[in-house]
C-alpha cells in the first residue's frame, strides 16, 4: 500500500532539513579565516594570513573586533 | 561609487548607526568615519573606536594599493566589515558566520541614505491605501443575455 501523501511531504520535507543542517555543520567546521577585499570596479582579492597584506589585515580586523567587546 | 551630497554630522550618523543595529542581527558594533577620518558616531564609547577604525582602514587600503570599496575579514572571534560610500566610510563587527553579504548590503543602504540626508530613512513598503467603497446600488448592472440577441 502506498504512503499517505501527507506523509510524503513530511518526509521529503525532514529531508530537506537534515540537508541544510549538515551543511551549516560542514561550514562551521570548515571554513577558515579569510580577509577579502573588494574596490571599484568590480576586482576583488584575498589576502591569507601568511602574507604580508594578510597578516596586516588579520591584526587590524582582531583589533577593531576587540573594540566592539 | 557616488559623490557625497552633503556632510553628515553626529546626529545623522547617530541615527544610521541606530539603524543598522536595528537591522542586523548579529551585529556586535559599528562605527562611522567622516571624510577628515574623525570617528562621526559609534555604538557605544567613540573614543575606543577611532584608533582600530584608523588602523583598519589603513591595512585595507594598503593591502591592494588602492582605496577599496569594502572590505570583509572573518577571524575566530568574529568578523569585520569595512564599507566606503563617497568619503564617508563604515565599520562593524559581528558573530562568526554572519550572513557577510546582507550586512554589506545592510551598511552600503546606511551609509547612502546618511550622505543623501536620509539617515534611519524607512524603507519598507508604504502603508497600502484604504479600498475604496463598493458602488452604490450593489453589485452593479445586472445585464439580460438574451437583451441583445437577435
Amino acid at each position: 500500500m502506498p504512503p499517505k501523501p501527507h506523509r510524503v511531504l513530511i518526509g521529503q520535507l525532514s529531508g530537506y532539513a537534515e540537508e541544510a543542517a549538515a551543511f551549516m555543520r560542514r561550514r562551521r567546521t570548515t571554513r577558515k579565516p579569510f580577509a577579502r577585499v573588494h574596490y571599484a570596479g568590480g576586482r576583488s582579492a584575498s589576502y591569507p594570513p601568511e602574507t604580508d597584506e594578510g597578516r596586516a589585515l588579520f591584526l587590524a580586523a582582531s583589533k577593531l573586533i576587540d573594540a566592539a567587546g | 561609487m557616488g559623490v557625497t551630497a552633503t556632510r553628515p554630522g553626529t546626529a545623522d550618523a547617530e541615527l544610521a548607526i541606530a539603524r543598522i543595529e536595528e537591522l542586523s542581527a548579529d551585529l556586535r558594533g559599528c562605527v562611522v568615519i567622516g571624510a577628515d577620518g574623525s570617528v562621526l558616531a559609534a555604538s557605544g564609547e567613540a573614543e575606543g573606536w577611532a584608533e582600530p577604525a584608523t588602523l583598519f582602514l589603513a591595512a585595507v587600503d594598503d593591502a591592494g594599493g588602492e582605496p577599496a570599496a569594502h572590505a570583509h575579514v572573518a577571524t575566530e572571534d568574529g568578523e569585520a566589515f569595512a564599507v566606503r560610500h563617497g568619503d564617508l566610510a563604515m565599520l562593524a563587527v559581528t558573530d562568526r558566520f554572519t550572513l557577510a553579504s546582507l550586512v554589506v548590503t545592510d551598511m552600503r543602504m546606511a551609509l547612502r541614505d546618511l550622505a543623501n540626508g536620509e539617515p534611519g530613512r524607512n524603507r519598507s513598503a508604504p502603508e497600502r491605501a484604504p479600498a475604496p467603497p463598493p458602488p452604490e446600488g450593489g453589485e452593479g448592472e445586472v445585464i439580460d443575455p438574451t437583451e441583445r440577441m437577435g
